[in-house]
């Protein structure tokens, strides 16, 4: 027992090995997506968008007596931002879950 | 009708009163988010009584979940996001999760099944508003005018600006919407399917003996479907409180 160490030592010791084996990314792996989910998830923000944008186009008929401009304006606007938020989910997702780049590359069918 | 999928939706009162005109009484959806709340409560308070430097099994569980939380805001909102919005964060987490996993008991106590109120709109409407409005009224205070730069994203042409904006404002009007629909829909097809197949095991098993070789197949599907909703319970849970800690990064710092 000779080479045992003081108490505070091996603390330390072990918070440093604690440190190295967590390593500083995220802390915790966030659950798998399922691809069901991300399917709902795309939908959700495509059609959320539409519906809002269509409820502000009715909005604005509402008031400054516009009826039907503002709907339809409002209806094409909210694809636009159904879109935006499709492509925006998309992104987060590629940048959540980067291509391995040592994957095989799948040949298409394409001739070219 | 005896076995009606929707019927476990149905809102009872319990406790019948009335404030200013409108009906407030005490419901089930009532006593099953008071439930959910008091038991999160009850349960962390009862974990981290010990406080042990060697945590015991509850701890550990107690600790993991601050752990996890606290881990998710910080990634998706830094430091300083960590610093104002853990409490709201962990308490909007642990109340959606203890409401869905109240839910999946069928009954406790004489109480013939347990409400999920996470299965009614108003109620996750009501948590993706104040999320909303947290971040409407944060970014505010906190970045003032500048605020309204989350509505136009630098390096896009004056030309174009105007409706790059239109579109930012709809996109950021939809966000309470799909946030609080993702919860609902999820809870509430998950909750009419599993009742929809148990329904079919009685129904099934009453056609005599090849009636109840069929019935089996059901029953292994609700038992089945049973182990998903509890990770979807949970799943629901993180990703509600996810687009949370996203959305409240939007009001620390507004500039993409």
């Amino acid at each position: 027992m000779a080479d045992r160490k003081p108490p505070e030592d091996a603390l330390s010791d072990l918070r440093r090995r604690v440190n190295a084996a967590r390593g500083d990314g995220p802390s915790n792996d966030p659950p798998p997506q399922s691809p069901a989910s991300l399917a709902l998830r795309y939908g959700g923000e495509f059609g959320a968008a539409i519906i809002v944008g269509a409820l502000l186009g009715y909005g604005v008929d509402y008031f400054v007596h516009t009826s039907p401009w503002g709907l339809i304006v409002g209806v094409v606007l909210g694809f636009a931002a159904g879109v935006v938020n499709v492509v925006r989910v998309a992104q987060s997702y590629s940048r959540s879950n980067p291509i391995d780049p040592r994957a095989p590359s799948v040949p298409d069918d394409e001739e070219d | 009708m005896a076995n009606d999928p929707i019927h476990q939706f149905h809102i009872e009162p319990m406790l019948e009163f009335s404030v200013a005109g409108y009906d407030a009484s005490f419901t089930n959806a009532s006593l099953a988010m008071v439930g959910g709340a008091v038991l999160a409560a009850l349960f962390f308070n009862w974990a981290m009584k010990p406080a042990a430097m060697v945590p015991g099994r509850a701890q550990v569980v107690a600790e993991g979940a601050y752990g996890f939380i606290h881990g998710m805001l910080k990634d998706a909102a830094g430091t300083e996001g960590v610093k104002k919005f853990l409490p709201f964060v962990f308490t909007l987490f642990l109340f959606i999760f203890m409401s869905n996993m109240l839910g999946m008991f069928p009954g406790v106590f004489g109480i013939h099944h347990i409400f999920t109120p996470t299965s009614q709109i108003v109620v996750t409407a009501a948590l993706a508003l104040l999320v909303f409005f947290t971040v409407i009224i944060v970014g505010f205070a906190k970045n003032g005018l500048k605020f309204f730069k989350l509505f136009a994203p630098s390096g896009v042409p004056i030309y174009i600006l105007w409706f790059v904006i239109i579109i930012e404002v709809i996109s950021f009007f939809s966000r309470p919407l799909s946030h609080a629909v993702r919860l609902w829909a999820n809870i509430l097809a998950g909750h009419i399917l599993l009742k929809v197949f148990a329904g079919f095991v009685p129904a099934l098993a009453g056609l005599g003996l090849v009636g109840i070789l069929g019935a089996s197949l059901p029953l292994a599907m609700t038992v089945a479907l049973y182990g998903l909703e509890f990770l979807v319970a949970f799943l629901q849970a993180y990703v509600f409180a996810i687009l949370t800690c996203i959305y409240l990064n939007d009001a620390l710092h507004p500039g993409h």
